[in-house]
């Protein structure tokens, strides 16, 4: 069974994944309904009536995932469970946190101990970023150094 | 020169530790070949034919003193003695243990160093004019916005994983001696009206298999919106770039299939949504790092012309190297020399740790402890004292580093080819070898003038080969090493618009290169007239002018004897 990372008030969680989730894609989404996503699909305002929101990552490399969930994020503005599904590994992780998703379906393969402790591997980023915005010359005076 | 402030150095120490915990967990054999390959390539590890190679990020190809010298500790303690100066302004080391790489990066990070984005399908080292700073046709200095552009791709959560690498250069001369229309995207900066730096952005260029000349795609871009234009058109670049075929996954196949005016809206569409949001870079940063990049400290020199021209008639060996190898300087009193590794035997771009650290030694004596590593796979010393350029040649050629032979026949982009490389389907460094040992006359050398040869191993195009004025790049005939020439390419430099090589035909045995050279060069020499001002016409313009047709009829002539 795969394992589900979550992020609750700042901790991340790991648990066997026991939600059974009714998908739906973009030809049957509904309002309120939980939205998969495959990560070429164009992200659309009416998105954001999803009760929660999987992108697929076709193989663990493929970074299009990463920009689709920062348009749902910035762009349209989704503020709900944004869930990394598919080959999630968790070397990509940091990535993706930054990139706004809240949630990742663990590819069984994967060891949840190890994906718990490489999530934010940096204590500061230069860009800004779905989670932070702002790059690091608008968040620290920058320039001084302790030798 | 840039300093990393407290941020950066935390930012490598985590990234190396980063890293070292990555290798671990490939050595308890908790990641796969394939997995771990994704992750060593960000950090600059290859495993080629023989070895890993770690390819050493060199920003924008500016080096301090101290550094060179850590360079030259690692080639002693990690490698045999020895680096190669890349095509894209870095270093690369060819025998390092994959299990030692972490130390490595560890001794690079204590000298602010690193070698992360050097290879894999992310935001590549940006490359810059090596001249920058020091050459007097410079309209601004490019660095800074290399710098900040370097940070923005330093570790990008979204650009770290994209359809292909990417590489994008900076130029801020007249002369654009940083190849800008061959890369993914180049980047012009100048002055507008007011002298406020500009930018225009070309994007779609490239070599490889496909090689194409990039489109300007923005003109006139302030320095604010430089981040959030190019996040623009890397996010149009992730979202719609091809994954199906490694072949046709650039930029430049997407930029030709949308067009470029079809790109520019798809780019304008989504910049429309960032421009002069928190990515647009503030006044602050912008006169941080243009500070970083101030002068040094000139002393007010006169120009050194009755010394030289002594000197230069004592000793002619100075003389050539004084006319080839030393440009002019913003500066009154100062020079921009060229260290040269072509020496006949040596492949092109390698150098010893001796000679690493010599050549820091005369940073530090000679050039306010800054040196460059060219895209020619040269040193450059950028601020020397003309009164001191005698003993400078002095020194270099004791140290096998003073050959007169920037932009001739013999200064030869070379890539390491099938002797180091694995995705070579052909050796370059014999070939690179075979002709230098064919022409090794000074005086005919120079009386040709100025003459590219670049050599790739393969398609992947790493020697240039496609703007070289003469291309050589390795193929593979059922099973043997083959060579295809092509003439007539041009990088861009000297003023000349940029222009791809035509192949001449089919392609030849290795022993044979040396000898077609030969005949090229003879078409040349006997088609060539005096220009205008009394000079001899360049080998490109004689080409431009007669065209292929009489290289082809000579070249293959009794080609059932050869």
């Amino acid at each position: 069974m795969p394992t589900l990372i979550k992020g609750k008030e700042g901790q991340w969680n790991c648990n066997p994944d026991t939600e059974e989730v009714d998908w739906t894609n973009v030809d049957t989404f509904d309002a309120g309904k939980p939205l998969m996503l495959k990560c070429d699909d164009e992200p659309d305002a009416g998105m954001t009536a999803a009760s929660l929101i999987g992108v697929e990552f076709p193989a663990f490399n493929d970074g299009r995932a990463l920009s689709l969930a920062v348009l749902l994020r910035t762009r349209f503005g989704f503020s709900g469970d944004l869930r990394a599904i598919g080959e999630v590994h968790e070397d990509i992780l940091h990535y993706m946190v930054r990139c706004g998703f809240t949630s990742f379906q663990l590819s069984p393969d994967r060891n949840p101990e190890t994906a718990l402790g490489v999530l934010t591997p940096y204590s500061g980023c230069y860009q800004g970023s779905v989670v932070d915005p702002d790059p690091a010359f608008r968040r620290l005076s920058r320039g001084s150094v302790n030798s | 020169m840039y300093q990393y402030d407290n941020f950066d150095r935390q930012f490598v120490q985590e990234r190396v530790e980063h890293y070292r915990a990555q290798t671990q967990r490939y050595l308890d054999g908790k990641l796969s070949e394939e997995e771990f390959l994704q992750l060593r390539l960000r950090n600059g590890l290859y495993v080629q034919r023989l070895a890993p190679m770690l390819r050493v990020a060199v920003p924008y190809g500016t080096l301090s003193s101290q550094q060179l010298h850590k360079l030259a500790e690692i080639a002693r303690r990690y490698d045999r003695g020895y680096g190669h100066l890349s095509t894209r302004q870095n270093v690369q080391f060819n025998w390092p243990e994959l299990e030692e790489v972490p130390d490595i990066l560890e001794a690079l990070a204590s000298v602010d160093m690193h070698a992360i984005q050097t290879s894999g399908n992310c935001i590549r080292n940006v490359t810059t004019d090596e001249f920058a700073g020091a050459a007097r046709d410079e309209t601004i200095d490019p660095r800074p916005y290399c710098e900040l552009i370097r940070q923005w791709s330093t570790n990008h959560p979204e650009f770290d994983w994209l359809p292909r690498k990417f590489k994008i250069a900076v130029t801020g001369a007249a002369e654009d001696r940083a190849a800008i229309a061959v890369h993914d995207i180049g980047i012009r900066v100048y002055r507008d009206d007011s002298g406020t730096p500009s930018f225009d952005i070309y994007a779609g260029g490239g070599l490889g298999r496909t090689p194409v000349i990039g489109a300007a795609i923005c003109t006139g871009l302030p320095v604010k919106h430089l981040l959030t234009y190019l996040e623009s058109c890397m996010r149009v670049y992730n979202r719609y770039g091809r994954r199906d075929n490694k072949y046709k996954a650039r930029i430049k196949i997407l930029v030709r299939a949308m067009s470029p005016e079809g790109f520019r809206e798809k780019v304008e569409a989504d910049w429309v949504h960032v421009k002069d949001g928190p990515g647009t870079v503030t006044d602050e940063e912008i006169q941080r790092l243009e500070s970083a990049f101030t002068e040094p400290p000139f002393e007010s020199l006169e120009e050194a012309t009755d010394n030289l021209q002594n000197q230069r008639v004592a000793h002619p060996g100075f003389s050539r190297w004084l006319a080839q190898n030393v440009g002019l300087h913003k500066q009154s009193g100062y020079a921009v020399v060229t260290l040269s590794t072509k020496v006949t035997g040596i492949p092109p771009g390698d150098v010893s740790d001796e000679q690493m650290d010599v050549v820091a030694d005369w940073a530090d004596e000679y050039s306010f402890g800054e040196l460059r590593i060219s895209h020619e796979q040269n040193f450059v010393l950028p601020h020397v004292p003309q009164a001191s350029l005698f003993e400078l040649w002095e020194r270099a050629e004791a140290a096998g580093l003073g050959a007169a032979n920037k932009g001739l026949l013999t200064d030869m982009i070379c890539c390491p080819g099938g002797d180091y490389c694995s995705l070579a389907n052909a050796k370059s460094i014999p070939v690179a070898e075979a002709i230098q040992r064919k022409f090794d006359d000074y005086d005919f050398l120079h009386d040709l003038g100025d003459l590219d040869i670049n050599i790739s191993g393969c398609m992947n195009a790493c020697g240039h080969h496609h703007v070289g004025h003469i291309g050589i790049l390795g193929v593979d005939k059922k099973g043997d090493e083959f060579y295809q020439i092509s003439l007539g390419g041009h990088s861009g430099h000297s003023g000349t618009t940029a222009s791809l090589g035509q192949i001449v035909g089919p392609s030849f045995a290795r022993e044979e290169v040396p000898e077609i050279i030969d005949r090229i060069i003879g078409v040349y020499l006997d088609n060539r007239v005096e220009t205008v001002n009394g000079e001899a016409e360049s080998f490109l313009d004689c080409f431009k002018r007669t065209g292929i047709e009489p290289y082809k009829e000579r070249v293959y002539a009794n080609a059932d004897k050869r």
